[in-house]
Parts: C-alpha cells; structure tokens; sequence
C-alpha cells in the first residue's frame, strides 16, 4: 500500500529531511576533498605527488620517465622511478621557493619567460577556438588579394657603363625589333621567384621588370653607377589563390590576427586594473 | 512512508555509481595509458565517454568518425598512419593535452615546413635557404619518383641532391624520406598525402608556400580523465574491435 503523500506525516519529514542533509554532506565532503586547489592527503589520481598542495602530473611524469630513460612505467626500475619523482619534487620545491622569493622582481630570465609564458597562454586560448568554415572564407574574402601564387621571371638586364647612354638606347631597339643582339653586358638571370629577383634587381628595376610582358624591353634605366636595359623572356605573374589553395594561410593568418586581438584587449584589460604611477621627471 | 525509503533507495543508488564511475575514473588514469588497451573493461567505460567528449571538441575538425579531411591538412585517424608518435594511447594524449603548434609550452612544435618561395623560408632557422622555381620542380620530380611513380629522372637526381643538401630537407624528413614521426615529419616515401592529392601541383605547393597544421591544447579545458578517455576512443578508432 502506498502512503497518501498528501497527508500530513512528521516522520517523513524528519526522514526526508535527514535524507537531504545526509545527501548534502556527502556532496559537501565529496567536493571539499576532491576538489583541485582544495587541502587534501589524498593524492588525485591524475597526479603522482602533491608538493605543498601543487600536483606533480602523472602524465608529465610518465613523460620525464620516457624522455629520460626511453621506458614506459611497466619496465622502468625503481631507482628510475625514484630518480624521476626525485628531480620533478625538487623542481616543484625550487619553483615554490622562487615564488617565495619574488625572484621574477630581480631575475630579467625569470621575468621574459613569465612574459612570453602570459603571451603564450592568451595565444593557446585564441587558438582553442578554431573557426568555422564561415568565418575562414570571410576571412578569406576580405584579405583575398594577401593569397596569390609568387611571381616568376626570366629576366635578362643588360648593362652600361653610365657614359654610354646612347649605346643602351641602341641596345633596347635593337632588343624591341628583335635584331640580334650585339655582344652585350648582360647579366642573364635564371628563372626566379619574384622575391629574389627583387633582391638582385634592386626594387626600382625590379619595380621595372614586373610589369614587362614576355619579351618586352625596358627603356634605359639609370642606376646609380651604370645604364640597365631589362629584357623579359618569361614573366608570370602572381596568380590569386582559390580559397582551397589557400585555405592552411587563411587559417594561420585568423589564428594570428585573433591572437593579436586577444593580446591587445589582454593587455588592455590590465592597465586598465593596474595602479600605475610615473615619476613626473619621465612623464 | 515507501516514498521516502524509494528516494533514499535512488540516494544511495546514486551515490553508489557516482563512487564507482570515480574509483574506475581513478583506475583509468593511474593505469599505463599503453596497457589500457588491454584491459576490456577500461577500454569499454573510456571509450563510450572519450567519444562524447570527441564530438564535442574534435569532431568539428576531425569528422564524428575521424576520418579527417584528407587534402586539407586534416589527419585521418581511424588508420594506422600517425604523423605524431607511433599511435600509442600515451602519444595521443600528449598532442590532446599540449597540441600541435597550439602555443601551449609543451606543445609538439619542432617541425614546420619552410615556406621555400619566400626571401625568409623559415623565421627560426635563418640558414634554410630559399629555392628557386627549378629547385622545387626538381625537388618534386624526386619525390615522385621516391614514390614510384613516373618522374623525369634528370631532375629527380638534382633534387636528390638538393633533399639531402642544401635544400635541407633530410633534416626533418631524413636521408630515406621517410619522416621522423618524433617531430611530426612526414614520410615523403609513400602515397599518404596530408595536404592536397599528391599531385605534382600539390607537392609544389607545399614546398613552395610551407605548412604549419594546427591543433588546439586541451590541457586546460577538458580534465584529466577526459584527456585519456578521448585519448583511448581516438585509438580505437584505429583498432576497432
């Protein structure tokens, strides 16, 4: 026979609410000694040593094993093992010490690896939020003339001495008429990549050449110590990616732009909390 | 009266299998990630909880099944190919916690492709030299031809020699080509393609332009025993049954 649950009862009251508080203090008692952060003398599973409350991870443990001596827990002996927990809890015990100590006030190794280490969690958070298909072609489409194939040419630049300016006017005529050519000067490139040529042109001839249909001819440009004639036998240009071409940069230039973003407003936010106070000398 | 001795019934139900998940949550992570697999029972109470925890957080990239997206730089993993280690449940769980080029400090970031068609192919290694357009076809007739398929044998040669000169390739992917899976370097040697379709285009592309995939690091975001527990469904994928 069920109980009418609508008639008044005191006992169940007392049980439920015996109940309720007993469920209370095993969640209670659950968390206080499970929690991360919390005082325990239980070591969490996870961890293999707590140094002062701060865990020793067991995966990062397993690695040190692995680095160390090239064996997996099953075969590695008990001085490996004992060596390995060893080194980390002086580890731990240094690093506490060092907190202790402030020595991120004093020592400038410290203080650049506290800072790239900030830089590189903000970095690891942008990048946990990977974005869609979306947003990538978004990205894609607004910054599109960023994705192009790099340019190649086969250039030929021919060279005067500065005094012979009307013997390079000759030279690109003859160049432009497709006379043959006399025993010029040249200094004959291989096919290269725009990037180098712009290297070995120098930009004002390369900012010439790019432009020169195959086979086309410069007029004489002066240089600051000779006369150049530039005859392009192959030119081709920079191609724009399609977004599937180009879809691995698209990515990596969102994740860095959204890494930038996250580092300004990071930063940002803590100025903003920050007391701040400069000597009036340095204002 | 029945009522109250019902619920407290489901009470203590509950707080039975909430000990038990917690006692094997606690078995799964103090046991050697590599024995997992042989221990039925652990596999089977990871595996079903690694999956949820998979769709949730990878599968957008990875795909429900892990099939990946072949071409696009992301890794199939339900084969037996593995960029990253050599597939272990331990290998796994490291790249779920750090990641791949994640930013974390631990994450596996030796190895990033030059982007050889640049003035600058590397921004850590200034000494890698850039190539120019006959060096990278060079370089791709070698490959071809390291794959066994047809290439022009001329060019094959001189791009064997740029492989293991100064192209300095060898030096991620080895003298044979055949990669080093401790840094993430592909084996060049065989037809397995993470980016593009194998095609002489795609094979420039990749040496002309770089690659860098990308894999967040989970460290901070899923726990410790959700780590392993996708880290064990990730391996099952490659071992089913």
């Amino acid at each position: 026979m069920m109980s009418n649950v609508r008639q008044v009862s005191s006992r169940r009251s007392f049980v439920l609410m015996g109940s309720g508080a007993l469920a209370g203090l095993l969640m209670a008692g659950y968390s206080l000694f499970t929690a991360r952060g919390t005082s325990t003398l239980v070591v969490p599973p996870e961890d293999v040593a707590l140094v002062n409350q701060q865990p020793i991870s067991r995966s990062d443990y397993l690695q040190q094993l692995q680095t160390l001596y090239g064996v997996d827990l099953r075969h590695a002996t008990v001085t490996q093992r004992r060596k390995v927990l060893d080194d980390m809890i002086r580890e731990e015990l240094f690093v506490q010490r060092g907190k202790e100590l402030d020595v991120a006030s004093t020592d400038p190794d410290v203080r650049a690896a506290m800072v790239n280490s900030v830089e590189m969690e903000i970095a690891a958070d942008a990048v946990t939020s990977q974005p869609s298909e979306t947003q990538l072609r978004a990205y894609f489409a607004l910054h599109h003339a960023r994705y192009a194939s790099e340019g190649i040419m086969t250039l030929r630049d021919y060279v005067f001495p500065p005094s012979e300016s009307s013997a390079a006017a000759a030279a690109a005529e003859a160049l432009r008429s497709g006379a043959p050519t006399p025993a010029l000067l040249a200094r004959s490139q291989a096919e290269e990549f725009y990037f180098a040529a712009k290297i070995h042109l120098g930009e004002p001839l390369f900012e010439a050449a790019r432009n020169l249909p195959d086979g086309g001819v410069s007029a004489p440009i002066a240089g600051a110590d000779a006369i150049h004639v530039l005859y392009m036998l192959k030119n081709k240009k920079p191609v724009p990616f399609d977004f599937a071409a180009a879809r691995d940069q698209v990515l990596t230039d969102y994740l860095h732009d959204a890494i930038s973003h996250l580092r300004t407003g990071d930063e940002s936010f803590l100025r903003k909390r920050a007391n701040v106070l400069i000597a009036d000398d340095v204002r | 009266m029945r009522i109250t001795l019902l619920l407290a019934a489901s009470a203590c139900i509950m707080a039975a299998v909430l000990v038990h998940l917690s006692q094997v949550e606690g078995r799964l992570l103090r046991a050697d990630p590599d024995a997992i697999p042989t221990n039925a029972a652990l596999m089977a109470f990871a595996r079903g909880r690694g999956e949820a925890l998979f769709v949730a957080h990878c599968a957008a990239c990875h795909g429900i099944q892990g099939q990946g997206a072949p071409g696009r730089g992301i890794p199939i993993l339900s084969d037996s190919d593995w960029l990253y280690g050599t597939g272990l449940v331990s290998d796994i769980e490291q790249v779920i916690k750090y990641g791949i080029r994640s930013y974390h400090p631990k994450t596996w970031n030796l190895a990033i492709m030059p982007a050889y068609a640049t003035a600058e192919p590397s921004a850590r290694d200034s000494q890698i030299p850039s190539l120019s357009p006959g060096n990278i076809r060079d370089l791709v007739e070698f490959l071809i031809h390291e794959q066994g398929r047809s290439a022009d044998s001329a060019a094959a040669d001189r791009g064997a020699d740029l492989f293991a000169g100064a192209g300095g390739c060898y030096d991620c992917h080895a003298l044979d080509g055949k990669g080093d899976s401790a840094i993430g370097a592909p084996n060049l040697t065989d037809r397995i393609t993470l980016y593009g379709d194998g095609s002489r285009e795609s094979l420039s592309m990749s040496i002309a332009y770089g690659r860098h995939g990308m894999c967040p690091a989970w460290v901070t975001r899923i726990s410790p025993a959700g780590i392993r527990e996708v880290a064990v469904f990730v391996y099952s994928l490659s071992h089913p049954g």
